[in-house]
């Protein structure tokens, strides 16, 4: 992926580029609103990171509404250090598409931009969903592995549906609490994990046949291999 | 002087003063003219009927008869204060009170008013003049000033109610003055008082209820709200302070040691492992209090939604259902209510909720029950109540269980900071509503009580 960071802290700004590399994306570098907007409207991103508060006169969320206004769908992950349900309800309002508030953990971030990335590439209907042996028909509203039927509950169906969309990435608890329940606070327990071992329980009988990773310090990843 | 001038008691009597002149003066003028013209009216009317009568008199009996009857009248007085004179051809006075045809009364026959020489005294009179046949004039007259005592009375009693108004107003404005200036004083010491520093101090305040007692009132609500966000405020610096210290302690240690003893690499990045957890910790306490921050500004009352508390409940246990099934907990919603819609924020009532059941779980033992009910306890309020069958809590933890960073004794050993509870409160609190506990026989009964349900 490319990805464009607008982001004024140096320290920041590498810790974030050298994961970035390590994890494979390229990633170009802004540290003000001018230049950042010039990059965005004149190179073609898979992604822009954007810092809400930038010094000189463009502040991040008037960059994102001037980029929208021009016509620029480039998915827009929102990074600040303000922290209120408002300030993030504004950054959403203004054409971001995800907000993560400072301080963050890399894992998260990287997985949000998984998603946000993966998001523009996908085409908007399937009716079913496939990783592996694993089947899933939103229609129907079935799940199986195999030749064997699996009976889920309502919301362990939309918990496995998020992790099958998301097949290959890393999905993190709070990406979790926030999809599938809507849970914009941190619950402070590790409940999450305990629906997903139930998850785990129904979907992989035998567990010499994972699907369902856990990633360390990050989250969670459902793939085939 | 000037301070009297600028005061607005004062200012406010002299209006009252001057308004009440101005009803006055509106009401006399036009009684005063009515009054007038009723008299004058009538008088018109009794001295043309007498001079009608007379002129029955004269057609009856002639020139001679009236005189006599007239004469006889003025002899025996019946005409009392009325003017009586005929006069002949030649303007020679033939009967009456009159001397001779006084000089300013017109030629024509009809109805007069004019002064008249009476006993040396000129008055002014109102006269009806005919004229009979054969040159003889008939004037019957009557003195108008008869009636000016009365006049005069009434302007006297005007000009009296005046000056009692404007006496009343000063004394008032002045008494009005002094009491209201010395209550404002004694306002505006306390309030210097506070603004100095003591909060604890109040405005005084009576047990009527006029507007100034009800202003105190109101204003020593609003100061203990600041006198309790003041302390709040305080209260949690001392906790960030203490609270915040241990785990920052912690990690200065243990980035200390790591540098100071320089670990093989798979030791080191255990440690810096340990040391972003310190981190972790630290910042999760960060944004516990920074949201009770939010809530406690009241900034979020803006965003309220209606919220199906039912449903909110039933999703909350739903959550966590299968972290109390590991813990052999039997955690079960039960929906007392019926339909219970509130307007609030979502996001914040779903975290409270969360947040009692969390609190329920973590001190049940295993075995026990947690049971999450919404209740109507009238039509017009909401009850989310959360009991467990854990250790319960004393009449002094209850008491303290909303602090900041408190946690009981039962808590030693477990996960958290204390400031679930705070939430909980703080959100009830926003919805108008509040936090209680009770005890379960055994265990623990936490009820959110919330107003305005629908």
């Amino acid at each position: 992926m490319k990805v464009l960071l607008v982001e004024d802290n140096e320290r920041v700004t590498r810790f974030v580029t050298k994961g970035l590399q390590e994890a494979g994306h390229t990633a170009d570098h802004s540290d003000n609103g001018r230049d950042g907007l010039f990059l965005a409207a004149s190179e073609r991103y898979d992604v822009i990171i954007m810092d809400r508060m930038l010094p000189g006169n463009i502040d991040g969320l008037s960059l994102i509404s001037a980029l929208r206004q021009s016509g620029n769908q480039t998915p827009i992950l929102v990074l600040s250090a303000l922290a209120d349900v408002d300030e993030r309800i504004k950054g959403l309002r203004a054409g971001g598409d995800d907000y993560l508030t400072k301080p963050f953990a890399f894992g998260e971030l990287l997985a949000r931009l998984d998603a946000l990335g993966r998001r523009t590439r996908q085409d908007g209907t399937v009716t079913a969903l496939e990783v592996a042996d694993l089947r899933m028909d939103l229609l129907s509203r079935k799940v199986a592995r195999g030749a064997r039927q699996i009976l889920l509950q309502p919301r362990e169906f939309k918990l496995l549906e998020y992790l099958m969309r998301h097949a290959g990435q890393v999905v993190t608890r709070t990406m979790l609490l926030e999809n599938v329940w809507d849970y914009h606070f941190d619950p402070q327990t590790n409940v999450v994990d305990v629906h997903i071992s139930k998850l785990r329980q129904k979907i992989e009988p035998e567990p010499e046949h994972s699907l369902l990773r856990t990633v360390r310090n990050a989250g969670y990843m459902l793939s085939a291999e | 002087m000037a301070l009297f001038i600028r005061s607005s008691a004062t200012t406010l009597a002299a209006s009252y003063v001057l308004l009440g002149i101005l009803a006055l003066i509106l009401f006399a003028l036009p009684l005063s003219y009515a009054w007038r013209a009723a008299v004058d009216d009538s008088r018109l009317q009794i001295l043309t009927e007498d001079s009608q009568r007379l002129a029955e008199v004269f057609n009856r009996r002639g020139a001679t008869g009236l005189e006599s009857f007239i004469n006889e009248r003025v002899g025996l007085q019946i005409a009392g204060e009325r003017i009586l004179l005929l006069t002949d051809s030649s303007d020679r006075a033939l009967a009456g009170n009159l001397p001779a045809w006084p000089a300013n009364v017109p030629e024509e026959p009809g109805s007069y008013t004019a002064p008249i020489d009476l006993d040396g005294h000129l008055t002014l009179v109102q006269l009806v003049r005919t004229h009979f046949p054969g040159g003889y004039n008939l004037l019957v007259g009557r003195d108008v000033g008869k009636l000016s005592p009365v006049t005069t009375r009434f302007w006297y009693g005007l000009a009296g109610a005046v000056a009692v108004l404007l006496v009343a107003g000063v004394v008032g404005g002045i008494l009005i003055r002094r009491a209201l200036l010395s209550r404002i004083h004694s306002i505006r010491q306390t309030v210097s008082a506070i603004m100095h520093g003591e909060l604890s101090h109040r405005l005084p305040t009576g047990s009527s209820s006029d507007e100034l007692n009800t202003l105190s009132l109101t204003i020593n609500r609003m100061l203990e709200q600041i006198e309790q966000l003041v302390h709040g405020i305080a209260n949690v610096s001392n906790a960030i302070a203490h609270d915040l210290r241990t785990p920052l302690t912690e990690l200065r240690s243990r980035l200390e040691e790591l540098s100071l003893t320089r670990p093989p690499p798979s030791e080191a990045f255990a440690e810096v492992d340990a040391a972003v957890a310190d981190v972790d910790q630290v910042i999760s306490i960060f944004n516990a209090l920074l949201r009770l921050a939010e809530i406690d500004t009241g900034m979020r009352r803006s965003g309220f939604v209606d919220v199906d508390l039912v449903e909110l409940c039933a999703r909350a246990v739903e959550f966590y259902v299968p972290a109390a099934e590991i813990r052999d907990i039997d955690l079960t919603f039960k929906d007392e209510s019926g339909a219970l819609h509130l307007s609030g924020d979502q996001l914040l009532l779903a975290q409270a909720v969360n947040n009692l059941i969390d609190n329920a779980l973590k001190y049940t033992p295993p075995g026990g029950t947690v049971t999450v009910s919404t209740v109507r306890p009238s039509p017009d309020s909401a009850g989310v109540v959360v009991a467990d069958t854990g250790p319960g809590m004393t009449a002094v933890q209850r008491e303290r269980a909303t602090e900041r960073f408190f946690r009981g004794d039962a808590s030693r050993g477990t996960p958290g900071v204390g400031l679930g509870l705070s939430l909980v409160d703080a959100v009830a609190r926003l919805q108008g509503g509040s936090l209680e506990f009770s005890d379960h026989q055994p265990g623990l009964q936490a009820t959110i009580n919330f107003p305005g349900a629908k």
